[in-house]
């Protein structure tokens, strides 16, 4: 494959999924800071709940690595 | 571990129940259970003369905890243990707690009203003054009136607008006076006759300019008040030290007596609140909680001793009750104790569950190393640790979080070496070579490395399910056959990449098809999506292997600074800077997520929260007593 399109496909493969994540983080953010207010103790899940979208940009990132390794990059 | 509990049932004659709920009090070591209501029992209730000492001395206790805190007496002063109280020391602290606070509360409100009138003062101080050297001209200027502006200086010409205004309305007949502020203001002073002053007034509302307002606390013309106001800023401390002195005398009179106060109501507010935990019947109570069981025997021998054969002790069978009621201690060796603070992070561990603080003591700061994996910035945890271990309190969450810390560079530390990396790739320049690969190009070899880490983490969570679920078989077995298939589909990938001998595929894949349908038999159609959420787990560890990488990269990038900036200071300084925002990075990310990875993929496994935190009945101590206990 053409490394041009070897690089467009590693930067979709990690560009989409951190757009999805920053979408979910921006909608989790606020319903976690409002939750916090009311109830400090729930501090430990509200770190948690901003950490799990995290997992699709990691995984993102990973395939996109993948792609460029077998890619021959 | 979970500390073994016992329930304890104490039966005697209801007019000994008040002796022997003080007697528990000063034991401190039973967690009162739910009222105790079984027939011929029944809940007791306070009496009304009870109830409204109850009320009276939750208002006294609310006054106390008011004076405490506007009089701020500090951590030295602690109370003093003494005597139990009578229902005259009640009253006496019932009247010194409402005096007492209505004075703090003057005193509180004349400081406030001090530094307020400080503040302002000295907000406007600058400008005063610049315009009591120009109220000197005015004073050589008998029947005039004066108008004192602020001009900003990029309304520059707006001093000029006014000037040719003014001699355009009153001709020559004025004065006008100008001393710079600061870079951007201005004091500008008019003077007028007094005969003219309506035209002038009339000319600045037209041009919207307007007088600085004159403080009326001070007095009714700038002349006057400046004076007035500056000699205000020099009394203004001697009237805060008047006021400090009267609080520091107040600490010193009643403080101590307050807090006495404050203790002795607090237990009595406990004591009144246990009272009601107990099941009476016309003569006889029955109270019920838990200890731990090795300290059953002392308490059973000096309740005995101290009431002879009036009262019973006797343990409740363990078929009486249920594991959800029991309160946790968590208790474990003192090398692993510092995790329990994670723990904690989280709703506590069901009674007769597993503690995981064991498991997250090991793995926990292995992952974070894994993750940062880097001689230089391991050593750099480790001395801030030893620095945030030695300021912080025995006992403290401070402490624990240093031991934490400690731990995480020491992993991390050992990672470095395995990853030949000190401050990234610094080390190389060094002759540091790694042990077992190289991060930055050994990405493959990481990943696997991630997934493994993964594969026994969770399959190790898997057989703690197993362990937790031994009193339900069928659940037992479904979670077994579960570890079992994770376990089999890993050896066949490893089987396909080469890693085990490829005459393991066969047979894997042979028993990951006769495991199957037993699972789905066992657990129900729910076991394929859980076996596969489970795979999902497995693979979320690969967050392990992306921020190592992303780390190093960091760090990669941050020693090429000093080469990429033509001045080597400039590049040493820009390297430091980059480092220091990687360290940072590298502490919170690997922390966020060797978390997560603990609560959300290993305890989903097996972890039962809902545990009663274990809160005895006993005497109320401040924090700061109980630390020094």
């Amino acid at each position: 494959m053409e490394p041009l399109w070897i690089g467009v496909s590693a930067a979709i493969a990690i560009a989409l999924p951190a757009l999805a994540t920053a979408w979910a983080q921006s909608k989790i953010g606020p319903a976690v800071a409002a939750s916090m207010a009311e109830k400090p103790e729930l501090s430990t899940i509200a770190v948690l709940m901003i950490a799990i979208p995290e997992t699709m940009v990691i995984l993102g990132f990973v395939v996109s690595v993948l792609i460029l390794l077998q890619g021959g990059g | 571990m979970i500390t073994k509990m016992s329930r304890l049932r104490i039966l005697g004659p209801r007019d000994r129940l008040t002796e022997v709920l003080r007697a528990v009090q000063d034991l401190g070591v039973l967690h009162l259970a739910e009222p105790f209501a079984r027939a011929p029992l029944e809940p007791a209730v306070l009496t009304p003369r009870l109830e409204r000492q109850r009320h009276q001395l939750s208002r006294v206790l609310r006054d106390i905890e008011s004076t405490l805190e506007l009089l701020r007496p500090g951590p030295r002063l602690l109370a003093t243990p003494s005597a139990r109280p009578s229902i005259g020391d009640f009253a006496r602290w019932a009247r010194m707690a409402q005096r007492t606070r209505r004075t703090a509360e003057q005193l509180d409100l004349r400081q406030t009203e001090l530094v307020e009138e400080r503040a302002l003062l000295r907000k406007y101080q600058h400008f005063f003054t610049a315009f009591r050297s120009m109220l000197d001209a005015a004073a050589r200027w008998p029947n005039t009136t004066a108008y004192h502006i602020l001009l900003k200086t990029r309304e520059g010409e707006a001093l000029t607008t006014l000037r040719s205004s003014l001699t355009g309305v009153v001709g020559e007949e004025f004065e006008l006076y100008t001393q710079p502020l600061s870079p951007s203001e201005t004091a500008v002073l008019i003077l007028v006759p007094a005969k003219i002053a309506p035209k002038v007034e009339h000319l600045m509302a037209d041009a919207g300019v307007e007088e600085i307002p004159v403080p009326r606390l001070y007095g009714t013309s700038l002349t006057s008040a400046i004076p007035r106001m500056l000699e205000r800023l020099e009394e203004i401390p001697r009237d805060l030290a008047t006021v400090g002195q009267h609080q520091s005398a107040l600490v010193r009179s009643v403080v101590p007596e307050l807090l006495r106060a404050r203790d002795a109501i607090r237990d009595r507010l406990a004591e009144l609140d246990a009272v009601v935990l107990a099941g009476v019947s016309p003569r006889a109570f029955a109270l019920e909680g838990w200890l731990p069981t090795t300290a059953r025997e002392s308490f059973a021998k000096t309740l005995d001793a101290r009431f002879g054969g009036e009262i019973a002790v006797s343990e409740a069978a363990r078929e009486e009750w249920s594991a959800e009621e029991a309160p946790v201690v968590l208790r474990n060796p003192r090398l692993l104790r510092p995790f329990e603070a994670l723990i904690r992070l989280f709703p506590l561990p069901q009674y007769g569950s597993i503690d995981p603080t064991p498991f997250v003591a090991v793995f926990f700061p292995a992952f974070f190393g894994v993750i940062l994996g880097d001689v230089g910035y391991g050593l750099v945890l480790g001395v801030m640790a030893l620095i945030l271990r030695s300021r912080a309190k025995p006992e403290s969450t401070l402490r624990s979080i240093a031991e934490i810390a400690g731990a995480c560079a020491l992993f991390t530390v050992a990672a470095g070496l395995l990853y030949g990396e000190y401050f990234g790739d610094l080390g190389r320049r060094f002759g540091l070579e790694p042990l077992a690969f190289d991060r930055e190009e050994a990405l493959v070899p990481f990943l696997m490395l991630a997934i493994a880490l993964g594969s026994v983490h969770v399959v190790l969570g898997l057989i703690l399910g197993v362990v937790a679920a031994r009193g339900h078989p069928r659940k037992a077995i479904g979670r077994g056959i579960s570890a079992m298939m994770v376990l089999l589909i890993l050896a066949a990938l490893l089987a396909v990449i080469g890693v085990l001998p490829r005459g393991f595929f066969h047979p894997t894949v042979i028993g990951i098809l006769v495991a199957f349908p037993v699972l789905v038999v066992v657990e129900g159609l729910i076991a394929p999506i859980e076996l596969l959420s489970t795979v999902g787990n497995i693979l979320s560890y690969a967050r392990i292997m992306a921020l190592g990488i992303a780390s190093v990269m960091l760090a990669v990038v941050a020693n090429r600074m000093v080469g990429a900036m033509g001045s080597v200071a400039v590049g040493v300084l820009f390297a430091l800077l980059f480092h220091l925002v990687n360290f940072a990075i590298g502490l919170f990310s690997p922390t966020i997520h060797a978390l997560r990875l603990h609560y959300v993929e290993f305890f989903g496994k097996f972890y039962s929260p809902g545990g009663v935190r274990y809160e005895p009945f006993r005497h109320w101590t401040s924090p700061m007593q109980d630390r020094r206990a």
